[in-house]
């Protein structure tokens, strides 16, 4: 698709609408530029690892940078989704007790529940054992023995 | 396993800039799952787009089309008139750079999956051997050796002179047993008196330098000097080395030199152990906790077992509270026993030693 607009490009005139994608054009070259400059956490030489195991393949480090910066911003805001429901937990455990606890409302933890809430609306299900029991009837009443 | 880690690692960096104190182990380990499958996907998207294009490699067009498939959709649905480069996706990503700062990995990462390098098989020309049956070409590797699967015969191939054994022998056992006297000389000569072994005549260790036989020193005689933690005679030792003669080996000398010292500075002590009592108890206090109580063990006059008691009880005042003449007088004479069978077992085992070093 971008292809075809860059084609027409060299054989006619420029229009309106053409300039501004020449215009994104240059902003993406920019980009990508930039992108050296910037070193994604994610190091280049996992994004490559697991890039290659699905078929991804170019020689351009720009590319797989852009690649990782993707990745990077994704889990950024399902951990600032999961940090907003830490808060929100803490703000509602506040409220019910107040004075000791608030000392410990400040330390931020990432718990998987709040990890598994922030994810729920990415439509990723995570669900967590609670507990686990060896059997079915574990912790239920224990049934009347008959005399045998 | 070393990816999963590694993303392990970048996520908890990049969930610590959001602003967390501290994550949950679980928590961790499903969002960097979760990254792995995100980049894993954004790559299959990327490819499947690039194919879709008649191309092998992917684009940077490809990647942000792939961005937008995978995202979240709050930025605007992609729209087939839309220019690629215009996307919001891409925006988002490009505003994120702009903002967000950069933490760049915390350890630097080899190239991984790392591939071992394995040598081959040599083949059978390459050892320059021939195939033993004529079946089989000489390209093919060759054969393991015959004594990695079967049991093949080992013979000694170096040369045993037996007169050098023997000298061999002879200089270890010399050698072992020059430890072992010496190590019962410091045994012996830490509390207890070494018999004179100047009755048995072998002229070894002369009476004169022997503590106790030596004459009394009136008071003030000699200087005394503080605490040597070497007690024992080896200078007595070192004259045993001497008396080898030209078998004593000089690396043993040297391995006592420094104790051969201690021991010249601690016999101006020990000397003074013949003094009177009272400067006995002068002199001994700063040693009692060291020294072990002197024991008498050959049958003389009265006089000088009661003077060996009496000394005792000196010796042991400092060590032992005092708070019973009788549990003290007790105690001395206990471990004055247990003196006399540490030595007597000692002077055994010395007298086997010089008798072994005599033939």
């Amino acid at each position: 698709m971008a292809e075809q607009q860059q084609q027409q490009q060299q054989q006619v005139p420029l229009t309106g609408e053409q300039l501004q994608q020449v215009h994104n054009d240059g902003a993406l070259i920019d980009f990508l530029s930039s992108l050296l400059d910037y070193t994604p956490t994610i190091p280049d030489e996992l994004a490559e690892h697991y890039l290659s195991r699905s078929g991804f393949q170019c020689p351009d480090i720009r590319v797989t940078r852009l690649v990782s910066v993707a990745a990077q911003k994704f889990i950024g805001e399902i951990a600032s989704d999961a940090l907003q429901y830490c808060k929100i937990r803490q703000a509602a455990a506040v409220k019910d007790k107040k004075g000791h606890q608030q000392g410990k409302d400040k330390h931020l933890v990432l718990t998987a529940e709040d990890l598994a809430a922030a994810l729920r609306e990415y439509g990723v299900n995570i669900h967590q054992q609670e507990y686990f029991a060896d059997s079915p009837i574990a912790g239920t009443a224990p049934s009347q023995k008959t005399g045998d | 396993a070393f990816g999963r880690s590694v993303a392990k690692l970048a996520v908890a960096q990049v969930c610590e800039a959001t602003g967390f104190h501290a994550l949950q182990q679980s928590a961790v380990e499903t969002l960097a799952d979760i990254a792995l499958r995100y980049l894993g996907d954004l790559g299959k998207a990327a490819h499947s787009y690039a194919n879709l294009s008649g191309r092998t490699q992917c684009n940077a067009l490809d990647v942000i089309l792939g961005i937008e498939d995978l995202g979240s959709g709050l930025a605007g649905a992609a729209e087939t008139s839309r220019c690629v480069a215009n996307s919001a996706a891409l925006r988002d990503v490009m505003r994120y750079v702009e903002y967000a700062e950069e933490i760049p990995f915390a350890r630097p990462v080899p190239h991984f999956p790392v591939f071992k390098k394995r040598a081959p098989t040599p083949s059978f020309a390459q050892l320059g051997e021939t195939p033993p049956h004529p079946h089989i070409p000489s390209w093919l590797p060759a054969f393991p050796d015959p004594h990695t699967y079967c049991h093949t015969p080992v013979w000694n191939e170096r040369k045993s002179d037996p007169r050098l054994d023997k000298l061999e022998q002879a200089r270890q056992r010399r050698k072992a047993e020059r430890s072992l006297v010496s190590l019962h000389l410091r045994l012996s000569g830490r509390g207890a008196v070494v018999k004179a072994h100047g009755s048995k005549g072998k002229g070894k260790r002369p009476a004169a330098h022997h503590p106790f036989l030596a004459p009394p020193l009136s008071a003030g005689e000699k200087e005394v000097t503080l605490v040597t933690p070497f007690r024992g005679t080896t200078e007595l030792h070192a004259q045993n080395q001497d008396s080898h003669g030209p078998a004593a080996l000089p690396s043993v000398l040297e391995a006592f030199a420094p104790a051969l010292e201690a021991v010249k500075k601690g016999f101006e002590v020990v000397d003074s152990g013949s003094r009177p009592l009272k400067e006995k108890q002068q002199t001994f206090i700063a040693e009692t906790k060291d020294r072990m109580p002197v024991s008498l063990t050959f049958d003389w006059g009265q006089k000088t077992r009661a003077k060996a008691l009496a000394a005792k009880r000196c010796l042991a005042q400092p060590v032992s509270p005092p708070s019973n003449k009788r549990a003290r007088g007790n105690a001395s004479s206990w471990k004055e026993e247990e003196k006399d069978e540490k030595s007597k077992r000692a002077e055994q085992i010395l007298a086997q030693a010089m008798e072994e070093s005599e033939e």
